[in-house]
């Protein structure tokens, strides 16, 4: 489904990736870890379109995505779970599911809000909402939301857009210890609706409950690609974490 | 009663002018210091397809309103690619250009003697010299604009524009083209402002480069941000209040060269105090992925 090779990236001098490449089949969980700065959000900007590579290709589902701008491969099914919140803050939390809805119906059948397709519309962004715990909330600002209920809804948005394969960058920063069960049983959730997950963490805990395989990106490179039982006890790890 | 009628016509063609505005400043969050050249261009269209080309009132209107659309999808085209601050400057720049192009072209602005004759509209034979027969033409198309705005504005587009001036990366992330949604807000504003100015020129029956000074965009500014950026009834209740807030200093005897300079003065400090009020909510910063 996703197939990632030879991916560099330069910003300036400072060369971000070098030579990443791995592989994804459709509903796979893949965990990526890596010390700051060996080039994880950048990995994800680069699938997502927020950044393009000097050298190598991106293909989702048989196609080249690798210079595509970040909506049409939204439309193609890549969902992006940014680190920073990127919910609407200014927008009610039904507004925020409603905008991701719209996003698939086209703009002259939801045009006017007595039409049946925008009342489909908000019946649905009610069920998405219910899945989170956020049906009560429907009216309030999507910014009055605590760390943890503002990741569920950027979460759940991303799955009311339909996307297929999603981008989870560190989805329980900011986000509180109680929170966190909920967000890891959302991931769950998406999981096993047969999507496509890769999630940067840096608890490697966190990433062990979800993900199959287990890439550790260092300096820009994968350096470790393995089940997370194998990649805890290898001895590489420990090194890039704390030195040898 | 004559003195009334002025006021409500001058408030009608504001109306159209500054929601026109709000919806790229205000909801958009994109800071077109161009909007005004819309207008003028609207202006200017009208003045001289009525005077040189003796074009109907309709056909004027829409010349307007289509060279003014032209004029942003232009201005979007090229300025969109500028982020930012960047992008406010270069709209200025086109705004100067619009304005040198207006004071310089002799031959067809006639520079900043402006263009007098502008006949009174004529609807179905009848033309519309009296003030309240205008004023009704023109209640007619700012009840028009402003429905058709509402529209926009309550739409799944205003939507996107909304969500796309707090966050274009998530936008971008649910599949819309920002630029695209942007150029289309530009489009829409621009063709309004088209039409404030063409309505303005059959107004006035006269137009020069003075009325479409920086001045006159700093007044819309001030509209948009006082009525709260991207509220629509704000900015209605906005513009009634500071078109008319100078008004009553026309019955205080003092010299029109101390009038004039007042009246941009008043509207100055009222958009500084709200600037200086609100400054922690009135635009938000985009963040970076």
């Amino acid at each position: 489904m996703l197939q990632v090779s030879d991916l560099h990236l330069r910003i300036g001098e400072a060369s971000i990736l070098n030579g990443v490449s791995f592989s994804a089949e459709a509903g796979d969980s893949i965990g990526i870890i890596g010390p700051n700065g060996s080039g994880k959000t950048t990995l994800f900007n680069c699938l997502s379109g927020f950044a393009f590579p000097v050298k190598g290709s991106v293909y989702l589902s048989g196609h080249d995505i690798t210079h595509t701008p970040p909506y049409a491969r939204a439309e193609l099914g890549v969902g992006r779970v940014f680190q920073s919140f990127g919910i609407f803050r200014e927008m009610t939390v039904m507004e925020n599911l409603v905008v991701a809805l719209e996003s698939r119906a086209g703009i002259l059948k939801t045009f006017f809000p007595w039409s049946m397709t925008s009342r489909m519309i908000r019946a649905k962004a009610k069920e998405f909402a219910a899945q989170v715990k956020l049906d009560g909330r429907l009216a309030e600002r999507a910014g009055t939301l605590s760390g943890g209920q503002m990741r569920l809804l950027e979460i759940v948005r991303a799955l009311a857009f339909g996307a297929e394969v999603f981008l989870l960058d560190e989805p329980t920063a900011g986000v509180s210890p109680k929170m966190k069960d909920e967000v890891a049983a959302l991931i769950n959730h998406v999981q096993k609706l047969g999507k496509t997950t890769l999630i940067i963490e840096h608890d490697i805990n966190f990433v062990q409950s979800f993900s199959k395989r287990v890439l550790v990106l260092d300096q820009g490179r994968v350096i470790l690609d393995d089940s997370p039982e194998n990649v805890r006890k290898n001895e590489l790890l420990r090194e890039i974490y704390f030195g040898k | 009663m004559e003195y009334i009628l002025h006021l409500a016509i001058l408030v009608g063609i504001y109306l159209i002018l500054a929601q026109s505005c709000n919806l790229t400043i205000g909801l958009g969050r994109l800071f077109n210091l161009a909007h005004v050249a819309s207008y003028a261009l609207g202006g200017y269209v009208t003045a001289l397809a009525s005077t040189e080309l003796e074009m109907g009132f309709e056909r004027c209107l829409i010349s307007s309103a289509l060279v003014a659309g032209l004029f942003a999808t232009l201005l979007g085209g090229i300025a969109l690619r500028l982020a930012g601050d960047y992008f406010a400057i270069g709209t200025l720049a086109f705004a100067s250009i619009v304005s040198s192009l207006l004071i310089n072209w002799k031959s067809v602005t006639k520079g900043v003697l402006g263009i007098p004759g502008i006949p009174r509209p004529e609807i179905a034979g009848v033309a519309l010299y009296d003030n309240v027969q205008f004023g009704c033409l023109l209640g007619v198309i700012v009840i028009a604009s402003l429905v058709i705005l509402y529209c926009v504005f309550s739409s799944p587009f205003g939507r996107v524009l909304r969500g796309q001036a707090e966050d274009q990366l998530a936008m971008m992330a649910l599949g819309r083209d920002v630029r695209l949604i942007n150029t289309l807000g530009f489009l829409i504003a621009s063709v309004f402002a088209g039409v404030a100015g063409s309505m303005f020129a059959y107004y006035i029956n006269y137009i020069d480069p003075s009325s479409f000074s920086f001045s006159e965009m700093v007044f819309l500014v001030t509209i948009v941000v006082v009525g709260s950026p991207g509220s629509f009834w704000g900015c209605i209740a906005a513009t009634f209040f500071l078109v008319l807030l100078p008004e009553p200093m026309r019955f205080i005897e003092l010299p029109s060269s101390i009038l004039g300079p007042m009246r941009q003065m008043i509207h100055s400090l009222v958009l500084l105090a709200v600037v200086w009020l609100n400054r922690a909510k009135l635009f938000p910063i985009q963040r970076e992925v």
